[in-house]
């Protein structure tokens, strides 16, 4: 049975929390956060022992791992002292504020045989799973174009106050809500080797920008287009749309549903010549246990199979969260930040 | 309980298997009249029941409805409170505390707002969940005032949350709310069925309404579809199925036959937008018999 805590209790935390407390080898002893009206709630409905202080908790606590969802500033000090303490961790997305807090903590890694993760739930969704292996066995042949869109009603008023607001505690629309889709990009493309004409701007913030738009230039030809909104109240929730084009045929995918073009008859079982379309229905597996979204159970029952059978999250690691945060801020450098 | 439910899905963009489609559905019912005509379609083939998100658009509904009693006068609500998307961008804009803050104390005129801070005794700041949760459901549950709700549902992410926690007080405390505040039974959806029944019964909650995906392919039954099938044929409570066309991968008549086959079962919810779809799956449900 392995033992472990949460630390940051706001929805993120709860969804980890609710999801991993059913799972069978899991014990979670504790849970650590900033507010007393959670901890109250919390250790009254759940009988769980409850922290403000998270280097109390885990001195205590007997822990094999910790999920950490707090504010993305608070990451990078609260992920050193639980590499110090050997524990095993899964990070809520983005990984860090800056570069250098990554490159610190993926360093101290070196030499530990703990599993890491961050919480980029998308690279476990049942169709970009699916996308990928069509992307790894290269069945679009050499990629020329892509684009990687995702648009959401997340922010529709100037939000003063919280953290969201706030660029040096990871807030914005780049760091928070376009970070998912860069990291798709870095995941199902690759990292880029060139970022240009990259555009941030603010609608409803003032501090923060609200849409994000970048050109990713590659040394094999390929190149492809960014384009985030966060601020789009047609939308009913966050929406993907993803899209590349190769030489051999062009796939368009959300997160419900996907269709590939094959130039010609490809050497794929089902597929033919032309359009395929397949929906999520005709694919999908259950979960153990559901909250939220298939992706959510997928990704922590990852998490702790890792552990359980001693490898290494390789799906999603620190060192994936890290070329993110590269990614994000060669994307800031080249931006630049204006009001509408 | 009744054995058709009519379903509002379709009109707010919810469609689980394509973003494309949602799209589709939500410009084609972005005028309330749009809505209204699909559920007098319904109401006219003797669907009575429906079950409602208390999503903004069906306040609007509810209020259409409250002006024409007598046109609607067998009219039977199951609502699912609450409607989470609503609650999720205001926390990302204002905190949990914050959010909670604006819904607890939304459209209320200042007497009102004083007769809530008597009654839930300050409950934000005497900080007690099961109080803020009181007044919660009173917020989403007063557009449905002067309307014959038969049940009130607890929407899926929050049943399921809450499943996960294990939170046994907050359960046993919203199924006493909803018996005695409104008089009617409480239900609860949720995408975990068989882990749900069994905690529901720890709970003390006898023969409980429970609503879920339940379809011929498994879509949507968690951990898996032989676990369902196991725990509607064995354990006391009230199964109501819901997805059965698992987002229109299964055809109606294997979808009504599946669920037919599953004696237990009280009712079937289903949402369609045309009146050829919604006399197709009535004649096949009823084709199985009434009950």
């Amino acid at each position: 049975m392995l033992r472990g805590a949460v630390i940051g209790f706001g929805r993120m935390g709860l969804t980890h929390f609710s999801i991993l407390n059913t799972h069978p080898d899991v014990q979670f002893v504790a849970v650590c956060d900033s507010s007393s009206f959670m901890l109250k709630n919390v250790g009254k409905y759940t009988g769980i022992e409850t922290f403000k202080d998270y280097r109390k908790m885990i001195d205590r606590s007997g822990l094999d791992f910790v999920i950490v969802a707090t504010p993305t500033g608070m990451h990078a000090e609260i992920v050193k002292y639980a590499i110090q303490s050997n524990l095993h961790i899964f990070v809520e997305k983005p990984f860090a504020l800056n570069v250098h807090q990554g490159e610190e903590l993926v360093g101290m890694l070196k030499g530990k045989k703990l599993v890491n993760q961050i919480g980029y739930v998308i690279r476990f969704n049942d169709v970009i799973i699916q996308v990928k292996k069509l992307l790894d066995a290269g069945v679009l042949g050499d990629l020329l174009t892509f684009k990687m869109e995702m648009h959401g009603p997340t922010l529709l008023k100037d939000a003063k106050s919280g953290w969201r607001s706030k660029k040096r505690e990871g807030g914005g629309c780049l760091y928070d809500f376009a970070s998912h889709s860069i990291d798709l990009i870095n995941y199902l493309i690759g990292v880029p080797d060139e970022i240009t004409g990259s555009v941030l701007q603010s609608i409803h913030s003032v501090n923060v920008e609200d849409s994000v738009s970048s050109t990713f230039l590659y040394k094999n030809g390929g190149r492809g287009n960014l384009l985030v909104n966060w601020s789009d109240p047609s939308y009913r929730k966050p929406a993907y749309r993803f899209e590349a084009l190769g030489r051999s045929g062009k796939i368009i995918a959300d997160l419900h549903a996907y269709k590939v073009f094959f130039r010609a008859k490809p050497e794929l079982d089902g597929f033919t010549q032309g359009w395929n379309q397949r929906y999520v229905t005709d694919f999908v597996e259950p979960v153990r246990f559901y909250v939220r979204g298939f992706e959510f159970t997928r990704q922590l029952d990852y998490f702790i199979d890792c552990i359980l059978e001693n490898r290494p999250s390789d799906v999603c690691s620190f060192e994936h969260g890290l070329e993110t945060d590269i990614v994000i801020e060669r994307i800031r450098k080249d931006g630049e930040i204006r009001g509408l | 309980m009744d054995r058709i439910i009519f379903g509002d899905n379709q009109f707010f963009g919810i469609n689980h298997m394509s973003e494309e489609k949602a799209q589709a559905q939500s410009e084609r019912f972005k005028d309330i009249n749009a809505i209204i005509k699909v559920i007098d379609t319904a109401y006219d083939c003797g669907i009575h029941a429906f079950m409602f998100n208390t999503h903004d658009r069906v306040a609007e509904l509810c209020d259409h409805f409250r002006a024409n009693p007598e046109k609607y006068a067998d009219l039977r609500l199951y609502p699912s409170i609450p409607y989470a998307h609503k609650y999720a961008n205001a926390v990302n804009e204002k905190g949990m505390i914050g959010a909670l803050n604006d819904f607890v104390f939304a459209d209320r005129s200042a007497a009102q707002v004083l007769g809530t801070l008597a009654r839930g005794a300050m409950s934000i700041v005497s900080q007690d969940m099961v109080k803020v949760m009181k007044l919660l459901v009173d917020a989403e549950m007063r557009m449905f005032k002067g309307l014959n709700v038969r049940a009130v549902f607890l929407q899926n992410i929050v049943t399921d949350l809450l499943l996960g926690l294990g939170a046994k007080t907050v359960f046993v405390e919203f199924a006493n709310h909803i018996r005695s505040i409104y008089g009617v039974e409480p239900a609860f959806n949720t995408m975990n069925l068989p882990q749900l029944v069994d905690f529901l019964l720890q709970c003390g909650i006898e023969n409980p309404i429970i609503c879920s995906s339940i379809n011929k392919i498994g879509y949507l039954m968690n951990p898996d579809k032989t676990s369902y099938e196991g725990a509607i044929r064995t354990k006391p409570f009230r199964p109501m199925a819901m997805s059965i066309l698992a987002s229109g991968a299964v055809g109606p008549r294997e979808a009504v036959e599946y669920v037919a086959s599953q004696k237990n079962i009280r009712s079937i919810v289903f949402g369609a937008s045309s009146k050829a779809h919604i006399q197709e799956t009535r004649d096949l449900i009823l084709s199985y018999g009434e009950d």
